[in-house]
């Protein structure tokens, strides 16, 4: 009998050290966006990467209002994080996800997620120099169409890669109301 | 001795957890291969009397990007990628803006091997080598032993004013 305790505990570290979970569910992907999209909408950026895999990527299409053509670009975690990082400097900032849908890999071991978003933001015009997070003209509304593809990664749910098509509209400071959050 | 078997296989695996998780930190060159005098572009790959991390210190690596160091090849300590990278926001939206450097050493020397960049950045290794050396001129760096003796040149050292 003595020996059980110790039996236990390797069991438990073992469950512990090599990730238990071997599968995703959808009620568990469902709960982990929920998560994130509470974590971007406070804009913690410890929390915003922490769901990202070691080697997440997002590959972004902006549509900015006036230009012609679409801007694009793939970045990698690391970058990813700076950015969540900056976005914490804003003070006004909302986000509504108008809807999402979750589709289950056979095997189980990933999901795909395909959400839609609206944010709205200050837009900071590049060639002029903010001195106060309120040196700003236009708010941006950004209509965001997201695939991303949840998966495990030491046993955690974490999202393994974005692909993300944005659409920028732009609104006169004055015309919206956004709360300092 | 059986009592200690558990403890004993609960400290092994503790033990690798950790190195796993410290393996896993980003890779960066010893400062052997740093504190080596960084070469010009010219065809006799004359110093320019700044060690390399006097240059990458003396640019601040370009302020609030993002800096990767990687070995291309993992055997070889003598070759090392830096890529620093941002997102700035232009009129049509964000974008990439990177710059890849790939330092070889060459006896007590560091070369710029090559330089990939994003749209708008200079490739040229001659452009870059003097870009990089604006700053540690400007700021008057501290120049590597060799270039602290009266008389001592490289390429375009000292700095005119």
């Amino acid at each position: 009998m003595r020996k059980l305790p110790w039996y236990a505990m390797l069991l438990a570290a073992c469950l512990a050290f090599a990730g238990c979970k071997q599968e995703v569910t959808r009620q568990q992907v469902a709960e982990f966006v929920d998560q994130a999209d509470e974590a971007a909408r406070k804009r913690f950026a410890p929390e915003i990467c922490e769901l990202r895999a070691k080697d997440f990527t997002l590959h972004q299409t902006f549509h900015a209002e006036d230009a012609r053509e679409p801007s694009e670009m793939d970045i990698t975690r690391k970058l990813y994080c700076q950015q969540a990082g900056n976005h914490a400097q804003l003070r006004q900032y909302l986000l509504e996800r108008r809807s999402i849908d979750i589709d289950v890999a056979t095997d189980r071991k990933t999901a795909t997620v395909t959400a839609d978003y609206v944010e709205t933001l200050p837009y900071y015009e590049p060639d002029v120099r903010a001195a106060t997070p309120d040196d700003f003209r236009y708010f941006q509304i950004v209509d965001s169409h997201d695939v991303s593809i949840v998966g495990l990664e030491d046993g955690d749910v974490r999202f393994l890669s974005t692909r993300t098509e944005s659409f920028q509209k732009l609104v006169k400071k004055g015309e919206l109301r956004v709360p300092y959050n | 001795m059986r009592p200690l078997a558990g403890p004993a296989m609960l400290l092994v695996m503790v033990g690798g957890f950790a190195i796993y998780k410290f393996m896993g930190k980003d890779p960066t060159p010893p400062r052997a291969f740093t504190e080596l005098e960084l070469a010009s572009a010219d065809t006799e790959h004359t110093g320019t009397c700044y060690a390399l991390s006097t240059v990458l210190v003396a640019n601040g690596v370009f302020g609030n990007a993002v800096r990767t160091w990687s070995a291309p090849d993992e055997k070889n300590d003598d070759k090392w990628t830096l890529t620093v990278e941002s997102v700035q926001q232009a009129y049509k939206g964000p974008a990439h803006v990177f710059q890849t450097f790939t330092f070889v050493r060459s006896g007590e020397q560091i070369r710029l091997d090559s330089v990939e960049a994003s749209e708008g950045l200079p490739t040229e290794i001659a452009a870059n080598i003097d870009r990089l050396l604006e700053a540690p001129h400007g700021m008057k760096s501290t120049p590597v032993d060799r270039c602290q003796k009266d008389g001592a040149t490289g390429y375009r050292f000292p700095p005119h004013k």
